[in-house]
């Protein structure tokens, strides 16, 4: 049964990752811990990169890892690449095992890391695409013609025969994409492409990975911890936290999560202290605020219509008991941060700037 | 093959294009090697006790050609292995060692064709010092091609293998390779003091002095170049039938064998850490 299946979603998806598993082992010599102030000689420490994620890449599909820094996201990359070898678990690229295949699997994969130069400065952009290209055992006129038509499509064409130590992040960002294009592969592992960049150049990379997929029909694995860029981009985002996959979802699924379950509502006057706990069970007291028209109380309500309607009938009724005049209510449209945060275990704050409000 | 012959293609360009492009970096570069071994060589003699010693060996052309032959290899073998030390360091700084780490002909046929390349133009550019130094001190070199190629050869293989071992552990230790260097240096001296002389000592450490990767190789290359395949004088026979000769192909085997094994036990060991392609 768990074969068949297993089967079947390697076939269906061009990257697949069966119950992978990571833990970093670290061992640090003279270590003194900060909060017990105890010193030991050697102080082994291990660190959970993934616990048994599983999930699968559609040909032609953006899925976005979100996640916060030190949550896996790069070492999942890294895992589908071959760079880092799982504890346990299978990585499949386009059917391949990727421990027993990694060659093969290798020229089906273009990755840019993040953090790192990737091109060779004193080259210009079309000597490293050469060069790079002769590393992927693409040659001659292919080469050529490849080289020529990515510098294009990325807009590097009037930057070719500069020395790529005279380009900006962004174009350097660029060439690194075209890099990891350069022997034509059927999938692209993004690591944090759009860190660090304007909100031009990162339009324009943004722009870039669409083509890629509506027209080109690559597959692509991007991973970030901007919100705007996963809500933006992709058609599948996963949620990552300490290794672990808490959810995965097509993005407007996961946008819906949590819509119009969070209301906002406008008092005449404060809320008081003991009226908190007399709101019905089923609601939950997300923030107060005191703004310019007033104080608002901003709570959350089960997903159920049924027990949503039930809930909000008796949040009113406590309300009107109590005697509190109701001036407005709102049905807040959560964003991506939202749900990360409440999927992560944060509090989110409700600012009025990152949430669309609709009367 | 193919995949060997491409990256050496790679690299070929990719050398002579910086070479070409830093052309003044590259001439300043060749003044500067050739100014500091003359240095180093000077320092060496005049550091003996007694100075009138150094000259006196000074006005021994053949006694400094020897080591100034064997400052040479050490200066190649010096490079040999810091391809592999120092520069898996700084590939790994850039971020160029995770590309290379994901082409499909892997690590090994990489640094094989990385090395390849880089050994010939240090062999080229080590010619010139070779030719303007002897010139400079009065010595004289015998230039047999064949013996001299094959020699080079072997002993490019032989630091290869080592290369091989001690990259491996770079890999995966990255802080190894600033200790590197006393290993750098070791063979550096080994290549100027190899003497046939010392391989008369006992059985433990004649068997020590070969298995060392240099050994056999820097005392080939001086036979051949300083001494013009002469056991005595006028008394000629060709290297490929000196002992130090056979002990050199079983030591480029087997330290073959050793460094690719190990590059690529500590490659796979690199991945699990998760340390391969990063600092």
């Amino acid at each position: 049964m768990y074969n068949n299946e297993l089967n079947t979603n390697i076939k269906k998806y061009t990257v697949y990752l069966d119950e992978v598993s990571k833990t970093f082992h670290t061992s640090h010599f003279l270590y003194k811990d900060e909060e017990t102030g105890k010193r030991s000689l050697i102080k082994r420490k291990e660190a959970c990169a993934a616990d048994k994620i599983t999930f699968g890449i559609m040909p032609g599909e953006i899925m976005g890892l979100l996640g916060p820094n030190g949550a896996g996201k790069t070492t999942t990359v890294k895992m589908i690449s071959g760079l880092v070898k799982p504890d346990s678990g299978t990585v499949y690229v386009d059917g391949m095992n990727v421990e027993k295949k990694r060659k093969q699997v290798l020229s089906q994969i273009g990755v840019v890391l993040e953090g790192t130069r990737t091109s060779i400065w004193p080259l210009t952009p079309l000597e490293n695409l050469y060069y790079y290209g002769n590393l992927r055992n693409i040659r001659g006129k292919v080469l050529k013609e490849r080289a020529h038509q990515l510098l294009d499509f990325i807009g590097l064409n009037d930057k070719k025969d500069i020395e790529v130590r005279k380009l900006s992040r962004g174009q350097k960002q660029k060439l690194a994409i075209c890099i990891a294009l350069i022997a034509d592969p059927k999938i692209i592992l993004l690591d944090e492409p759009t860190t660090g960049l304007d909100v031009q150049s990162s339009r324009s990379i943004k722009d870039k990975i669409l083509e890629l997929t509506r027209k080109h029909g690559r597959s692509v694995l991007v991973t970030t911890h901007d919100m705007h860029v996963a809500q933006e981009l992709c058609d599948r985002i996963g949620i990552i936290n300490k290794g672990k996959l808490i959810t995965c979802k097509p993005t407007s699924e996961l946008l819906e999560l949590f819509s119009k379950q969070i209301f906002s509502l406008r008092l005449d006057r404060n809320l008081a202290e003991g009226d908190l706990d007399t709101l019905a069970p089923q609601i939950t007291l997300l923030q107060t605020d005191l703004t310019a028209d007033g104080p608002t109380i901003t709570v959350q309500v089960p997903e159920p219509y049924a027990e949503r309607s039930e809930a909000l009938y008796l949040l009113f009724e406590t309300l009107h008991r109590k005697k509190y005049q109701l001036r407005s209510i709102q049905q807040k449209q959560v964003n991506l941060e939202y749900i990360f945060l409440q999927l992560t275990g944060e509090k989110p704050v409700f600012d009025g700037i990152n949430s669309q409000e609709q009367e | 093959m193919l995949g060997f012959l491409l990256i050496m293609k790679a690299e070929i360009i990719r050398g002579w294009i910086i070479t070409r492009r830093y052309w003044f970096r590259t001439l300043t570069g060749l003044i500067i090697g050739y100014g500091m071994l003359m240095i180093l060589i000077a320092g060496f003699f005049y550091s003996q006790p007694a100075i009138e010693r150094g000259i006196n060996q000074l006005d021994d052309p053949t006694r400094a050609t020897n080591y100034i032959l064997g400052f040479i290899i050490g200066l190649f073998a010096f490079g040999v292995i810091g391809m592999f030390t120092q520069g898996i360091q700084g590939m790994a700084q850039t971020g160029v060692l995770e590309q290379l780490c994901m082409s499909p002909y892997g690590l090994v046929t990489n640094f094989l064709a990385r090395a390849v390349v880089a050994s010939v133009t240090t062999i080229l550019y080590s010619a010139l010092m070779v030719y303007f130094v002897v010139i400079s001190v009065g010595g004289k070199l015998f230039f047999d091609p064949i013996p001299v190629i094959v020699l080079l050869t072997l002993s490019f293989i032989n630091l290869l293998g080592f290369g091989f071992m001690v990259g491996g552990l770079v890999l995966v230790f990255k802080q190894v390779g600033q200790l590197t260097i006393i290993v750098r240096m070791a063979l550096f001296a080994l290549a100027i003091f190899a003497r046939e002389e010392f391989l008369q000592q006992s059985w433990f450490v004649s068997i020590f002095m070969h298995a060392l990767p240099i050994t056999d190789a820097s005392i080939c290359l001086k036979y051949v170049l300083v001494k013009g395949q002469q056991v005595a004088p006028g008394e000629f026979m060709s290297v490929f039938f000196h002992p130090c000769f056979y002990w050199l192909c079983a030591s480029c085997v087997i330290w073959t064998f050793i460094g690719i094994s190990l590059f690529k036990i500590m490659e796979n060991y690199s991945r699990y850490k998760g340390t391969l392609g990063i600092y």
